[in-house]
């Protein structure tokens, strides 16, 4: 009888009958996965994230998260208080566990948040942007969500650094609001980031929504060709490749001076354009930036992040919060570049279709994607995407400047 | 109260940062083009060339693997009349 008390003890249902929480944060675990493996929504990060979340809650494991207080103080398995801080790798692996090892090392330093970057970096084309320069203003009107938000957080009653993690959602940048909540409310990691890649899933699904609440039928048939043909650009690019090499490495230059904290984030995304842009010379560097670097990363990133949801950081009133917000800020964030163009439009011969606006959140490129989407259903020939493609990679970069604008102020 | 205001504060600076940064980041880069288009036109002189490419006459050999082809295909019925480069 001794024996079977003590393996029903072993097991992890002893736990999970004396906390039944346990079994919702299952039940989300299982949903995320379901998003992320049958209905695709962003399954990179999805399924990694749902998977971090049911490995860290069984208890017994060790695989859940133990955060630090704001002293950096953890409470290891024995009952003991220790600064994290001040604890070396290996005793944070062999105290706390795998998962602590790797969120302490990788995530809580902020490394692997520019890593990423470095490797979407890799992967963009400027080109776009550098085409149709006026248009990559609307990224910064789109950045508006954002600090709308932050003001709505901090009514409610979240502190400024709390409100600023949970604004950075509108961004629409996964990166930028992980690397932004790590430096600001870290306490508040798993909601945000579960919350930024959620919305940024449902991007198909609130870009046509906020559209059709902001703009008219003729607003949305405005045709970007024809308004080329009727005023055309005045810049003509003679030589892109050249252009290309130069961008990143003014774009570091400005933002460096500018917003010295933005360089992490916007320094390793244009490190990453740069080697992509060279060509041949560093082709081998772009592809461990944008395939092998960029993957590991987004492996432990995914992973670390969900076993910071572990039930006493997840289930509370700040999460439904952090939901609600963070659907606020993305809303904002669209309508607020949609608004831009539309004043730009009331003084403007040369007409902008709203959707170029909507665009200015990054979420690259499913954003002009869906947006090229919704201009082809009121006119056919209306192919607003390389249009659109201007203002959503500003908006990545509009985006980073924003959150060292934040992390300046409050971190 | 003081957070909200340090809250409406920090959304000004941020906005006008973000405004300040891209502003100069699309000044910055039309007067690179500007510059690029001036002193190293790469692109242009490549597609200049194509013209001249094209506008030169076609190689014997070429030609008669041409003619070949289309008597092979056509049964000796089809003739070739003239030859572009496009």
């Amino acid at each position: 009888m001794n024996i079977l008390e003590k393996l029903y003890q072993m097991t992890a249902i002893s736990n999970i009958v004396d906390d039944p929480s346990f079994l919702l944060m299952y039940l989300i675990a299982f949903v995320l996965l379901y998003l992320g493996i049958k209905k695709h929504y962003e399954p990179l990060l999805l399924v990694p994230i749902a998977f971090g979340v049911l490995i860290a809650n069984f208890p017994g494991g060790g695989m859940g998260v133990v955060a630090a207080n704001g002293e950096g103080m953890v409470t290891l398995p024995d009952g003991t208080l220790r600064n994290i801080w001040e604890m070396p790798l290996h005793e944070i692996a062999h105290d706390l566990g795998l998962m602590n090892f790797l969120y302490y090392m990788l995530i809580k330093t902020g490394f692997l948040p520019p890593i990423i970057f470095m490797g979407v970096g890799a992967l963009t084309d400027f080109g776009p942007m550098l085409r149709n320069l006026k248009l990559s203003i609307f990224g910064a009107g789109a950045q508006f969500g954002i600090f709308a938000v932050l003001i709505t957080a901090i009514a409610l009653g979240f502190t400024p650094q709390e409100a600023a993690s949970l604004g950075i959602i509108g961004g629409a940048d996964g990166p930028t609001a992980i690397f932004t909540t790590i430096k600001l409310a870290p306490h508040l990691l798993g909601p945000i980031a579960i919350a930024a890649y959620s919305y940024m899933a449902l991007v198909p699904v609130i870009i046509p929504l906020v559209v059709k609440l902001t703009c008219s039928k003729k607003e949305l048939s405005i045709n970007m060709k024809e308004q080329d043909k009727l005023y055309p650009p005045k810049n003509e690019v003679k030589n892109m490749k050249t252009l290309k090499i130069i961008f990143p490495i003014a774009v570091t230059t400005i933002v460096a001076i500018i917003v010295p904290s933005a360089v992490p984030l916007v320094g390793m995304l244009m490190f990453g354009n740069l080697i992509k842009e060279i060509g041949a010379d560093t082709s081998r560097l772009v592809d461990a930036a944008g395939n092998s670097i960029m993957n590991a990363a987004t492996i432990f990133l995914g992973l670390c992040v969900g076993a910071t949801m572990t039930t006493e950081a997840f289930l509370n009133w700040q999460t439904i919060g952090i939901v609600v917000c963070g659907f606020l800020a993305f809303a904002f964030s669209i309508a607020s570049g949609i608004c831009l163009v539309k004043i730009f439009n009331l003084f403007s011969k040369k007409k902008i279709n709203p959707l170029i606006g909507a665009t200015g959140l990054s979420a690259v490129p499913m954003a002009s994607r869906v947006a090229n989407d919704i201009a082809l259903k009121y006119d056919s020939r209306n192919h607003v995407l390389n249009y659109c493609m201007a203002s959503n990679i500003s908006g990545v970069i509009g985006s980073a400047v924003a959150a060292g604008v934040l992390i300046s102020f409050l971190g | 109260m003081e957070n909200l205001q340090f809250g409406l504060l920090l959304a000004l600076v941020g906005m006008t940062t973000v405004f300040v940064v891209l502003m100069l980041l699309i000044l910055l880069s039309k007067y690179l083009i500007l510059f690029i288009n001036r002193f190293i036109p790469a692109e242009e002189e490549k597609t200049a060339q194509r013209p001249s490419d094209a506008s030169k006459p076609i190689d014997a050999v070429d030609a008669l693997v041409i003619a070949e082809t289309v008597k092979m295909i056509t049964g000796g019925k089809g003739k070739v009349t003239k030859v572009e480069k496009i």
